[in-house]
């Protein structure tokens, strides 16, 4: 297979994270390469968010390595995942209610020309960015206030393409989104993904994971239990490492099978 | 005789308005064509039912000379048309003329779950409905295509094993007990043929079959202007006929059908070891790169599902075959071996070559296909409402 042989965009191996007794996190093996969106489910506590935060340098692991395009990097902030190229939506979005699209999307990176805003340029490539990803959102100028929740999340997603990142980590995207709404995130995703980026898509629902996923990573208690092809592997498997009923070992019998 | 003249008169009027029905929209001099009625006669009625509140009348264009387009008067309601694919959902709303007024694709799991996936459609529908400011009252009826053989009598998926889970559902009934409005369930490639024959590339031809390569294989066939579904819904089903005696067995039980061998999983298979795991649209979207790999993959899949639709061309003698579904995004990549395949099979008749062309609906054929079978099976939407009173009054005033 050459999926193996090619250098993943992101890869994280044996990340470990302990919080006083409680260990979120141990020997956590994840990896996205370019064009795939890898979904890491699990049941509360099982350390998605952990290895979410850790992946955009809000936590340091405590030991593990972190390759990106093959080097070995450190992530000690936020920034700094930025300047690597990785983004990160988190839950609560994080945008301005009295601010438009434009000013949501370069919030904290506002471009200048030297001296003062460039609002303008901001806007143009605003659109740009709406366009590239086909959101239907009226006007780069409506104040994010007289948004949907799901044209909300739209600009959330749209404000992690500034600077061109190459892994987009989405932490609980369609969470308290209607039918209409969670339909536009998923295409948005599946959007992401056909501009060649690597999406990591933290989701409950089990239904929108396998909807957009290429590969499903299972976190059970701070370990990896099991990952699946999403465009084979049925609702059961998954749900059946998820809740402890079948082991890491026995997926990866199973997995080998299928890939003979 | 005045008796016979003015039930002559009636007749024509309807045959008009069946017309507009039909094609959604035409200038009067179109309608006069479709009709065989002098054009005189044509601007009579459009005049009268313009009055009845039956029409509207709107300036337009044709070869650039001025015409007054007909469409049937908005409000008499939206039917909704939805498309339930392997790996998508699609939506939409349109009026009676056939005006699509919103849509919403949704992404649908690997196998998705028939309880889930016809819950999100009633709540889509919800959804669009409300964006356009609308409600379910103004819906006449939804149709819905599944990709399976569907019997029309039952509205039910007619062979076992072909959408695991969905087989013991009556799909109509779970969503009309939702929405409490008629709902209409067939073929995916029979209401692609129902969109293409009415609207797209096959509207100039009596007879037709259009072709649904996607994920699976389908064909639905136009005979004398009429959709046949067969006796259980299940004419047209190419992807289940034989190609491969010694080949896996398909889902459907029988072996080596078109599917196994042109079906989603045959073509990424073959692309593993050089490619590793793609998706369906990945491979569509190289093969346009130039990927020769990828492109390989699709014309040796056109080439295998033109030999079945050679038979198939050869039973119905079919004036045209429109390819349509996501492998026909690629072009002649697809369809320059699809219509080769054809050509070196069927009987070549002197009279008309057999055309194979691309669908002009692309990815919306199925869905509007729902809206044209809702707006077919609900026969004539007008005669429950005030505009056909007022017309029936008109009449009397003659």
């Amino acid at each position: 297979m050459s999926a193996s042989t090619r250098v993943p965009l992101l890869s994280l191996q044996q990340i470990s994270k302990r919080f006083g007794a409680v260990e979120a996190l141990v020997g956590v093996d994840v990896e996205v390469h370019a064009h795939e969106v890898v979904a890491l489910v699990g049941d509360n506590g099982a350390g998605k968010s952990t290895l979410a935060k850790i992946i955009s340098g809000v936590l340091a692991p405590d030991s593990g390595i972190i390759e990106i395009d093959g080097e070995e990097h450190t992530i000690p902030s936020p920034s700094a995942a930025h300047t690597l190229g990785i983004a990160t939506v988190f839950q609560d979005l994080a945008l301005a209610g009295n601010l438009d699209v434009t000013s949501n999307i370069f919030l904290g990176r506002e471009l200048t020309d030297g001296v003062l805003l460039d609002d303008g340029r901001m806007e143009q490539a605003a659109r740009q960015i709406l366009r590239d990803l086909t959101l239907r959102i009226p006007s780069v100028r409506t104040p994010l206030s007289e948004l949907s929740a799901g044209q909300r999340q739209a600009v959330a997603i749209a404000r992690t393409l500034i600077g061109s990142p190459r892994i987009v980590v989405l932490d609980e995207p369609t969470a308290a989104l209607s039918v209409a709404q969670t339909a536009e995130v998923l295409t948005y995703i599946e959007r992401l993904r056909d501009l060649g980026l690597g999406v990591i898509l933290i989701s409950h629902n089990m239904n929108d994971v396998r909807a957009v996923s290429d590969k499903i990573v299972v976190l059970r208690h701070g370990r990896n239990n099991g990952s699946f092809d999403a465009s084979t592997a049925s609702y059961e498997s998954i749900l059946a490492a998820i809740t402890g009923a079948t082991t890491l070992s026995e997926n990866l019998l199973r997995h080998a099978a299928s890939m003979r | 005789m005045s008796g016979s003249q003015s039930s002559l008169r009636e007749a024509n009027r309807a045959l008009i308005v069946e017309t507009v029905h039909r094609h959604g929209g035409l200038t009067q001099v179109e309608l006069a064509g479709a009709t065989g009625l002098s054009a005189a006669t044509v601007s009579t009625i459009v005049k009268e039912l313009l009055a009845a509140g039956v029409v509207d009348t709107r300036s337009t264009t044709r070869s650039g000379r001025r015409a007054q387009m007909v469409t049937l008067a908005r409000r008499v309601g939206l039917a909704v048309g939805i498309h339930i694919g392997h790996r998508h959902m699609r939506i939409a709303l349109g009026d009676v003329s056939h005006e699509v007024v919103a849509e919403q694709t949704l992404p649908l799991p690997h196998e998705h779950r028939m309880d889930t996936s016809l819950d999100r459609a009633a709540l889509l529908i919800a959804d669009l409905l409300e964006r356009v400011g609308s409600s379910l009252d103004e819906v006449v009826g939804v149709g819905i295509g599944v990709p399976a053989p569907v019997d029309a009598a039952t509205g039910m998926i007619s062979v076992r094993g072909i959408m695991r889970g969905w087989d013991e559902v009556h799909i109509a009934h779970v969503l009309s007990k939702r929405l409490a409005r008629p709902v209409f369930v067939d073929n995916d490639a029979n209401l692609g043929a129902l969109a293409e024959s009415t609207l797209g590339a096959s509207r100039g031809y009596r007879d037709s079959v259009y072709v649904r390569a996607s994920y699976g294989t389908g064909a639905g066939i136009v005979l004398s202007g009429q959709l046949h579904r067969g006796f259980a819904g299940t004419a047209g089903e190419i992807g289940h006929v034989q190609v491969d005696p010694q080949g896996d067995i398909c889902r459907c039980g029988s072996r080596g059908c078109l599917d196994t061998v042109v079906g989603a999983q045959a073509l990424l298979e073959p692309l593993r070891a050089s490619h590793g795991t793609m998706a369906l649209r990945d491979v569509i979207q190289r093969a346009l790169d130039g990927d020769p790999g990828c492109a390989r993959v699709i014309a040796d899949a056109g080439a295998s599902i033109g030999a079945v639709v050679a038979g198939l061309a050869m039973a119905v003698n079919p004036q045209a075959v429109v390819v349509g579904g996501e492998l026909a995004e690629t072009g002649e990549l697809l369809l320059g071996p699809l219509r080769e395949a054809i050509r070196h099979r069927v009987l070549l008749n002197q009279i008309a070559p057999l055309e194979v062309v691309p669908a002009e609906l692309g990815q919306r054929a199925e869905v509007i296909g729902g809206l044209e079978l809702v707006l077919q099976s609900t026969d004539f939407v007008l005669r429950q409402d005030e505009p056909v009173r007022a017309m029936a009054g008109a009449v009397g005033d003659d």
